[in-house]
């Protein structure tokens, strides 16, 4: 077993974690973190996203005990974001999300497109998708969603 | 196109937000994987590295009993066995854990327990099984007669089932053709591939004495029956739980040994168990679909009108038959479709459903539809192309026109209303159909050159008891039922034997309630995917549980209000006949009662209920439409691509869709269900393919090889409308779940062939990889050229 100390979701957790193990199975067995879902488990799907030290990242393909020292934030850190408000607002109102099992993490990969100003247009979004796989919605409602979200971001600052 | 939910537009035909949103939005949704019980046991399975191969013997690792699970020990374990009483046809038992003997590349043979899933897969490599490898049968169509080891034990040959459709005369249709077409067609094999997987978590509860099983399933109810039989114990011992299923799309509909397992695991052992499936064990084990092989005839007049149409289905059904269906419905449902929506008067169609050592098929949106409109509408194209006329004209000269309805076509579908040339129309408007030609003729400045394409279908939905009985099913899925009942405040909650993963109807149900009652949707709960809430129900495949279960919600709702009228004209002191129930009261001509008050006096003062009307407000209903047969919903597809003949990519520019699926309860649910099909269906066009070696490998286990379509290789899909009310169900709703994903494939093979006309080239089968564009483009060289060039 491996000590590790992360923040998560702003708060310390000090654990012991077997070397195996992937951030994605610590946050939702080890930590009860059941919004980061698990559905390729080889980095192909992006449904587990999650940031880690503010960059988006597979849970799946990320060890637990490479996370010593990091800060992870899941989509169950994002209640209080003005920005996540915005994005969850505008998925609800465009049907942009249908069974929910990618909404986490493309909710997550669509904060960071906007945070790095990389949805100005429908074309870049979709680009900015390319590692999020939804098998619902045919990705319309999603790319709408995130357009309005960030236009709206636009007269908010950063997001933050 | 959404809007909000504000004023009066909460009942039929507004665009509600969902209510399911939220939990989701927020990361709280509840799936299998996500509920946690102490000392939960995971479980991780030996399954076969071979297609073929009988079992000699199977060692487990000192120390793996009570750990490590074979038939052996657990003698509980009956077979799975399709029931059908489709004339001939063949059903083999299949053992939940294999005995003697492996038919597929991940058949399951032993489960073993740990308390990480991690160490449960270190058990099952410490399992070691000794196989005879036997040859596989690989090839639908060339080992369907018979195979040195067929794939069932007592078969002369590898057939599930044989059968031949035919109406008219085809050998005049033949003699009197002026223009012939024959072509071949493949939709290859494929994986339904819900994002989330299957999933199951299974545990006894001492105080109710029942076994309690959460599945990632579309069917909770049926579910609970096999088990009961298969495990022979009292349904009221056995508990069926679906929460939050991450997609379904038809895969989720069926009965898996990984649910029966789990069961008769948690019957021997006192301790939760877990199983989640993996993306492999899910391409490898969850029902595989399509793979479809066609030999299509045409015969046709000079003008392009079709006289009749010869063909044969193979399909490569895999190894199993999938419980309660089998295997036979595909090839059927697709010689049934493949004359399509047109007036054709000559048929002939032999349907085999094939065994092969290959993963059991199942349902995927569409059923046998997507390969049925495949083959008939390339078809239709290729009459077109030797008629020398346009095929929008041609399919216009041959379908049903609205003055035909009702109209049963040729292969016995009886097309209940609509007006199917206009949705044709309409599409090609939405595509700006004369500016494509010309830019067509233009020419694109790189070199790529553009097509376009359509398909026309028309879709069977929420059939009842009629059609299933027809094919032969021991299992009829003819109704839906609703328990509606109003809480001592006014709230009212509906508990449904559908099942809802996405379709969104949480909120569609409750606008039906919100429709017959008044009450306001927020005050509205729906309660689907669980046996232990609702009376009984089939659950949601087979574009049903709208018109099914809304059905059910209206009688239901319906029953309510007359109670209710009746309870509050004796508080209003009127006659019943005098009273209304409307906007969330019963309203008289003197005053009204508000249902709340109403309720308070069912549960909580029974003194002022009038004489001879019992307490509480409780109702069931059942529902099936007045028609068994099903009513037809109608699209037609249209495909932009353009084609580089240097590379063989293929890139959607545009799609659109015009369809009629009568009422529309949520339109915005409506438009979900239609793009999101349609991506599955672009998906089984271009991208996603399970192919298998000659030694009964797949190969594709991974996301890595196993393309599914994303973001950026999608096009904004056009959606037009067309409203024609079926007349024999409520409101006039047809189903709609699948037709998105019917069109695609034909819609873009067409606009491939329409890109490549120039070179004489086309690619009749899925999915139209570059590879196999070169190939075509490659071979009309050849054809053109010679030889030698």
């Amino acid at each position: 077993m491996t000590a590790i100390r992360v923040i998560v979701n702003g708060a310390e957790v000090i654990d012991n974690v077997a070397p195996r193990t992937s951030l994605g199975d610590w946050l939702r067995e080890g930590r009860n973190l059941t919004g980061t879902h698990l559905a390729c488990e080889h980095g192909v799907c992006g449904a587990c996203t999650v940031l880690v030290d503010g960059e988006p990242i597979r849970a799946c393909l990320m060890l637990a005990a490479a996370g010593e020292g990091s800060e992870v934030r899941t989509i169950e850190g994002f209640d209080a974001d003005p920005l996540m408000m915005a994005l969850r607002d505008a998925f609800h109102r465009r049907h942009a999300l249908q069974c929910g099992f990618c909404t986490s993490g493309m909710l997550i990969t669509a904060w960071d497109l906007i945070r790095r100003g990389k949805a100005s247009s429908a074309a870049e979004i979709r680009r900015g998708l390319a590692g999020n796989i939804c098998r619902c919605t045919g990705y319309t409602n999603i790319v709408a969603a995130i357009a309005e979200a960030a236009t709206a971001a636009e007269g908010v600052g950063d997001g933050e | 196109m959404a809007n909000d939910a504000g004023g009066a537009a909460a009942g039929i035909g507004a665009s509600l937000l969902r209510r399911e949103d939220e939990r989701h939005l927020l990361g709280r949704g509840s799936f299998v994987p996500d509920i946690k019980l102490p000392g939960t046991m995971e479980v991780a399975f030996v399954r076969s590295p071979h297609a073929h191969a009988r079992i000699r013997g199977i060692a487990k690792p000192a120390g793996g009993e009570r750990r490590v699970f074979t038939a052996a020990d657990l003698p509980r374990l009956r077979p799975i066995r399709v029931e059908t009483q489709a004339p001939g046809a063949k059903s083999p038992p299949w053992p939940p854990l294999a005995t003697d003997k492996v038919r597929y590349v991940g058949e399951a043979i032993a489960a073993c327990l740990a308390p990480t899933r991690a160490e449960a897969e270190d058990l099952a490599a410490q399992i070691t099984v000794d196989y005879e490898p036997l040859a596989a049968v690989v090839d639908a169509p060339r080992d369907m007669q018979g195979s040195r080891h067929p794939v069932h034990e007592g078969w002369s040959d590898n057939l599930f089932s044989e059968r031949v459709f035919a109406g008219g005369d085809i050998e005049a249709a033949a003699r009197a053709a002026e223009i012939t077409v024959r072509r071949e067609y493949r939709m290859n094999r494929q994986s339904g591939a819900p994002l989330e997987g299957r999933a199951v978590l299974a545990y006894r509860d001492w105080r109710l004495d029942e076994i309690v099983i959460h599945a990632s399933t579309q069917t909770p109810h049926t579910l609970r029956v096999a088990i009961g039989e298969i495990l022979g114990i009292d349904l009221r011992r056995l508990r069926v739980v679906a929460p939050d299923v991450g997609g379904g799309f038809g895969p989720k509909a069926r009965l898996y040994p990984e649910e029966i397992i789990l069961a008769a695991l948690a019957l021997e052992l006192d301790q939760p168990l877990r199983w989640v499936e993996d993306r492999t064990e899910h391409l490898l084990t969850a029902a595989h679909s399509r793979d479809h092989h066609y030999q299509v005839t045409a015969y046709a007049s000079r003008d392009g009108r079709i006289l009749g149409i010869d063909a044969e289905i193979v399909v490569d059904a895999g190894a199993y038959g999938l419980w309660p269906q089998g295997p036979y419905q595909e090839a059927a449902m697709a010689a049934r479709c493949l004359p399509g929506p047109y007036a054709i008067a000559n048929y002939r169609c032999r349907a085999l459903t094939v065994a092969t050592n290959k993963t059991p098929m199942g349902p995927y949106r569409g059923v046998g539809r997507p390969g049925a409109c495949f083959a008939i509408e390339r078809t239709i194209d290729e009459v077109a192309r030797a008629a020398g006329r346009d095929p929008v004209e041609v399919r216009m000269l041959n379908i049903v026109r609205p003055e035909q309805m009702p109209f049963t076509s040729i292969g016995g579908m009886r097309f209940d209303n609509g007006n199917y040339p206009e949705s044709l129309r309409l599409c090609a408007e939405l595509l700006d159909l004369p500016g494509l030609r010309s830019r067509q003729r233009r020419g694109e400045p790189d070199g790529r050159v553009i097509g376009i394409g359509f398909a026309v279908f028309a879709e069977q939905t929420a059939h009842g008891a009629a059609e299933f009985v027809a094919r032969g099913a021991a299992i009829v899925p003819g109704f839906e039922s609703c328990t509606a009942r109003i809480l001592p405040d006014g709230s009212l909650v509906l508990m449904v034997g559908i099942q809802s993963h996405g379709q969104g109807l949480e909120t569609a149900l409750s606008q039906i309630a919100h429709h017959e009652l008044g009450i306001d949707p927020a005050r509205i709960a729906v309660r689907h995917g669980d046996t232990e809430t609702s009376a009984f129900g089939f659950g949601t495949f087979a574009s049903r549980s709208m018109v099914m279960s809304g059905g059910a919600v209206a009688r239901a709702s319906r029953a309510l209000r007359d109670k209710l009228n009746r309870i509050g004209a004796h508080l209003l002191q009127c006659d019943v006949a005098a009273v209304r129930c409307r906007d969330g009261a019963v309203r008289g001509p003197q005053g009204s009662v508000s249902i709340a008050e109403i309720a308070k006096v069912a549960h909580l003062r029974m003194d002022g209920l009038p004489p001879g009307v019992d307490p509480l407000l409780e109702a069931v209903a059942t529902y099936e439409p007045a028609v068994g047969t099903g009513v037809f919903s109608y699209a037609t597809h249209g495909a932009v691509v353009a084609v580089d003949p240097e590379t063989g990519f293929v890139e959607l520019l545009d799609f659109a869709v015009a369809e009629d699926c009568g009422t529309m309860i949520n339109p915005m649910l409506v438009e979900g269900q239609i793009r999101g099909g349609v991506v599955q269906g672009i998906g089984t066009a271009l991208y996603e393919e399970i192919p298998y070696d000659e030694a009964g490998q797949p190969l594709a286990g991974t996301l890595a090889d196993y393309l599914m379509p994303g973001a950026a290789e999608m096009p904004a899909i056009k959606i037009g409308h067309l409203h024609t009310p079926a007349a024999a169900t409520e409101y006039g709703m047809k189903g709609m779940g699948e037709g998105g994903a019917v069109g695609p494939p034909a819609a873009i093979a067409n606009a491939v062939r329409d890109a490549l006309s120039a070179l004489g080239a086309e690619v009749n089968e899925t999915p139209i990889t570059p590879r196999r564009v070169l190939a075509a483009i490659e071979q009309a060289r050849f054809r053109v050229g010679g030889p030698t060039g």
